[in-house]
């Protein structure tokens, strides 16, 4: 495989001025773009905390991560301009509309067609009619929606979801979920999502258990 | 170019936040004023640079109150190249029944020795320039005066007992600079036309123009020192112009407005930064989510504030340039031909020192915000808001330009100094009282205790917003008192007088003149105290121009003689402020009293020997006492008076100043009166007060300019401080109702934390302002300082009032929309 992120007896822990917390030890697991990823567990396992030293984002205490980009070993910089996020929060910028929201990242790229190409974006998740409406005047979903388009519309390599429906209804996580899935399959990106929603995880190829520090298949 | 677009498109943005445009008008603001300043001081520098270069009308001038002796100038005269003698003094010109007072030049037929002067036909004719003065028997007169006195070229002229020819009229004197900022009107004629009896002996001064290369003009600038002293030499080369000292003491009081200007900004400025660095934290994430570098983040986020700058600097530089010509306008009257000219040196530099200022300010918030990560989105970090770096690092920074833009280190020395310790002050206050006041809540209920909880939580946000509000109120309260003393200060120059006539200047058979002429007008002589001409020329046998005391304007007036008076009792419209005044008739002449106020500008002591010349031969007396002017018993007070008994030793004639009543019909015959003697200096009180409101008018407009200013600057640090912190309150005050508190009880419970707040600052503000009053006062403006309890108090309460008043509007706008903001959030 060209792409992928290489986990190597990773342990990860916290230390707080009264104690140490430990969250995992000796953890280790490959993923690869082209494939999608859940992880479930319990609230305090640690899920996050993976997820952000599988992007790159945290150095874990112990082992290594490598990350390959097109065959060649990059530094977490570079694995960082080749990944997308989706959090739990939606984290849309409050005074851009829906479609500047979705054209930001191509903008910043120094994308010529941006706006042409966030139409299209927010054609494919059901919102033209919201182009204009600023963050605050959707729902939830919308929200959610335009997040999924935006985190999507640079074609990244990888992609980290941490509780991307975790604020959102049961209907409403379905169609986000789709989306999200669909989109990772149709651009061959990697997708990493960490909840605990068994629905969601289990439309993934792959899920993975997160509890007392061990890293299990989860069935 | 999609970047840019973004750029320009974020500060846009910007621009329709109410912190977005707190900042850009405090930024224009900041600037407006300053190149204002800047632009004023230049046009006057440039003004006062060109004219030593052009109108001293020789290379060296010196000027003496009594002539040189015939070996004085001879000296004079072997040791330049060549010299022209002028005298002055002032007359008054008649013409028919119309009168005015004039300074007459009289000069000689080498005058003038550089530069041209320019005369004409009528006062609107074309100019033209010849190269000598008027001819024996002409006399050349100002336009105004020409107008006023409604003669025409060919016009004969009276001045006692000599007929003057008008032979043109005079536009400009090469040598007009050391007129200084005088506007009285001039006429010129040739020394020989008048008999040497026309002018008396009083007030007349004599100039010696001379041309001289750099190393004559040493010699004789060395040589005056030693010879003449009460000679003033004023140099092309190297000199100092007459009116820059007078500049120099108004820049200084520019220079400390500057300084606090420069800090109001910066509180205004820091509360902003506080939320464009959330903002932008919030935007870096974002970014780097979608795998946008940090570094690029960054540059955006700076060019964002580059373009603020520049809208702030192009809205600064027109309104500037706009005001600037205005002030120019108005200053005419004081600066005759000073010019409105765009300065891009000074105008460049002072844009390049607020931008370096601001970027100073910027750079805490630059740092924290390189450090923006990704993974505040996925969890919410401690907020560390490094409270202590910010303060430190700005209260540095803002000092170093301050002082670089100010450039007088003793005065901005002394401001830091006076805010550093207001700022130390409110920092203990803030967490002693806060920490008390929660330790003596903690086993008590009720709203109080809840509040100083409340406020021992968020002590780090709570004490820059005390700081910031205690600094702003230091520096309001310290530039109003220091204005309100100021105009005090002026206002107490127009003494009520009594009587509609001054007598300002008369010799003893003058006198006589005058008391027949009352006598047929109905006229009454108020008062009348004598005086000889005298000029202070050394304390303690030092030089009094030894460079040694403080510049001041006592000092710059005792350049020219002053009046000496005699008297045995205190007089009525004195009192004593310090040591002994004489006995009745005492033999023991050698004693003096001076004004108290001329004592201290001087920095005399009791005990002192002041040495006094007086037509030529000097004096000695020591200083004995001190007395002031006492209103109600007439408006005649001397600088100096010595004992009855001095008199008999001076070989001068006895002049006199004093006042008279005179009744309406009596004015009309005052014409009369100067044409018997045109050396009689009367002036009437409508044009002492119409002199003395013309420039109380400037410096009142001046001073209410800058208070509109910073009045202006503290609205924006409060506007700041409450947009800053509304959205911390808004929370706040949603979640305590959540928890089922009435509306009226959070209320309260702001009310508290404002009221204390504001109490903290105002203790910091009024502390600091005493500090900088003890420490500015005296060394800068020489104003002894002693604050009106009063008035303080009345200022202390305004404050807190305003404070409560306006966070109070805040959080009932903030209590209507708080519990759904909860819920929408
Ligand atoms: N910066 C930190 N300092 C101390 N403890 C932390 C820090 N960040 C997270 N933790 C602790 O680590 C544990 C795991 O956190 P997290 O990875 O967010 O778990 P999850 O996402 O599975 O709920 C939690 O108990 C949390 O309290
Ligand atoms: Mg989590």
């Amino acid at each position: 495989m060209q792409n992928m992120i290489e986990l190597q007896a990773i342990s990860h822990h916290f230390d707080t001025a009264s104690e140490r917390i430990e969250l995992f030890h000796g953890l280790s697991c490959t993923i690869r773009a082209g494939e999608t990823l859940a992880i479930v567990g319990p609230s305090g396992a640690g899920k996050s905390s993976l997820l952000s030293i599988a992007a790159g984002l945290e150095v874990p205490s112990g082992g290594t991560v490598r990350f390959i980009i097109d065959g060649a070993e990059v530094d977490a910089l570079t694995m960082r301009a080749n990944s997308g996020f989706i959090f739990q929060q939606f984290h849309l910028m409050p005074e851009l509309d829906a479609i500047g929201n979705l054209a930001l990242p191509l903008r910043l790229k120094g994308n010529r067609d941006a706006f042409d190409i966030a139409a299209r974006w927010l054609d494919k998740v059901g919102l033209r009619d919201r182009a204009r409406h600023r963050p605050h005047q959707l729902s939830g979903g919308e929200q959610q929606r335009i997040a999924v388009a935006r985190a999507f519309v640079t074609a990244p390599r990888f992609i980290f979801a941490d509780e991307p429906t975790g604020n959102l209804d049961i209907h409403t996580s379905d169609s986000v979920a789709g989306l999200m899935f669909d989109c990772a399959r149709e651009t061959g990106c990697g997708l990493v999502i960490v909840t605990h929603s068994e629905a969601l995880a289990a439309r993934a190829d792959t899920s993975l258990l997160l509890a007392a520090g061990k890293l299990e298949l989860a069935e | 170019m999609n970047r840019w677009r973004l750029i320009l498109e974020g500060s846009w943005r910007s621009l329709g936040e109410s912190d977005g445009r707190i900042s850009l008008a405090t930024q224009a603001a900041l600037l407006f004023f300053l190149l204002t300043l800047s632009l004023t001081s230049a046009s006057i520098q440039r003004y006062l640079a060109d004219n030593l270069d052009q109108m001293l009308g020789s290379d060296l001038v010196v000027e003496s109150h009594s002539p040189l002796t015939a070996a004085e100038e001879t000296a004079l005269r072997s040791q330049a190249q060549r010299v022209s003698v002028t005298q002055l003094s002032d007359i008054t010109l008649t013409h028919g029944d119309k009168w005015a007072r004039v300074k007459l030049k009289l000069v000689d037929d080498a005058y003038p020795l550089q530069g041209n002067l320019q005369i004409g036909d009528t006062p609107v004719a074309t100019q033209r320039a010849v190269s000598a003065g008027p001819r024996t028997g002409e006399i050349w007169l100002d336009s105004r005066l020409a107008t006023q006195l409604q003669v025409r070229v060919g016009d004969v002229l009276a001045l006692g007992g000599t007929q003057l020819r008008l032979g043109a009229i005079l536009f400009h004197e090469p040598d007009r600079i050391m007129e200084g900022h005088s506007t009285t009107m001039r006429a010129m004629a040739h020394a020989e036309s008048l008999g040497s009896a026309a002018l008396g002996g009083t007030k007349v001064r004599t100039r010696y123009l001379a041309a001289a290369d750099a190393s004559q003009q040493q010699a004789i600038e060395a040589w005056a020192g030693k010879t003449l002293p009460g000679a003033s030499v004023i140099r092309k080369d190297g000199g100092e112009h007459p009116l820059a000292s007078f500049w120099k003491r108004t820049e200084n009081f520019l220079g400390l407005a500057s300084v606090i200007l420069f800090f109001m900004g910066a509180v205004a400025l820091d509360m902003t930064n506080r939320r464009w660095l959330a903002k932008m934290r919030y935007r870096l994430a974002i970014y780097a989510s979608f795998g946008t570098r940090t570094r690029t983040g960054m540059l955006m986020a700076l060019g964002e504030w580059l373009i603020g700058f520049l809208v702030a600097a192009l809205l600064a530089a027109l309104l500037a340039a706009l005001a600037h010509a205005l002030i120019v306008a108005q200053m005419q009257v004081q600066f005759p031909g000073l010019q409105a000219a765009w300065h891009w040196q000074p105008a460049a530099r002072t844009v390049g020192l607020v931008f370096l200022l601001l970027l100073a300010l910027q750079v805490p918030s630059l740092i924290q915000l390189s450090r923006a990560s990704l993974l505040s989105l996925i969890r919410n970090p401690a907020e560390s808001s490094h409270v202590w770096q910010r303060l430190v690092w700005s209260f540095a920074a803002v000092a170093l330009l301050a002082a670089a833009y100010s450039d007088n280190w003793l005065l901005t020395g002394m401001t830091l100094a006076a805010i550093a310790s207001a700022l130390a002050l409110m920092i203990a206050l803030t967490w002693s009282l806060i920490r008390l006041g929660d330790l003596w809540g903690r086993r008590r209920a009720g709203l109080l205790p809840f509040a100083f909880f409340m406020m021992r939580r968020r002590l780090l946000a709570k004490s820059a917003q005390v700081l910031g509000l205690g600094l702003c109120g230091l520096l309001l309260l310290f530039s109003l008192m220091l204005m309100r003393d100021l105009g005090a200060t002026m206002e107490g120059y127009g003494r009520s007088h009594d009587g509609n006539l001054m007598i300002s200047e008369a010799k003893a058979e003058q006198i006589e003149g005058i008391r027949r002429w009352a006598g047929e007008t109905g006229s009454t002589v108020r008062a009348l105290r004598p005086f000889v001409p005298a000029q202070l020329v050394a304390v303690n046998g030092q030089p009094l121009f030894d460079g040694s005391r403080q510049p001041s304007d006592t000092l710059a007036t005792m350049r020219d003689p002053i009046r000496l008076s005699w008297t045995n009792e205190l007089p009525l419209s004195n009192s004593l402020t310090g040591g002994r005044w004489w006995p009745d008739a005492t033999e023991d002449w050698q004693q003096i009293s001076a004004e108290s106020e001329v004592m201290t500008d001087l920095g005399l002591n009791y005990g002192d020997r002041l040495t006094y010349q007086i037509n030529g031969k000097p004096y000695e007396f020591r200083l004995v006492a001190s007395h002031a002017y006492k209103p109600g018993n007439g408006s005649i007070t001397f600088w100096f008076q010595v004992p009855q008994s001095a008199r008999a030793q001076f070989d001068a004639g006895t002049l006199y100043m004093g006042s008279m009543e005179l009744p309406a019909p009596a004015w009309d015959g005052l014409a009369a009166l100067w044409q018997q003697y045109p050396t009689l200096s009367l002036v009437p009180l409508k044009e002492l007060t119409e002199r003395f409101d013309r420039t109380l008018d400037i410096v009142t407009r001046l001073t209410g300019g800058y208070a509109a200013m910073i009045l202006l600057l503290a609205l924006f640090v409060l506007a700041a401080s409450v947009s800053g912190f509304s959205a911390d309150d808004r929370q706040k005050n949603g979640l305590l109702m959540s928890m089922g508190l009435r509306n009226s009880d959070c209320l309260r419970l702001n009310f508290y934390e404002w009221g204390a707040t504001a109490l903290i600052a105002a203790c910091g503000a009024v502390a600091g302002t005493w500090i900088a009053g003890a420490l500015i006062y005296q060394a800068q403006f020489r104003l002894t300082y002693n604050p009106d309890p009063l008035w303080v108090a009345g200022v202390v309460v305004a404050m807190v009032a305003a404070v409560c008043l306006v966070g109070y509007l805040a959080c009932r706008r903030s209590l209507k929309v708080s519990v759904r903001d909860l819920l929408t959030t």
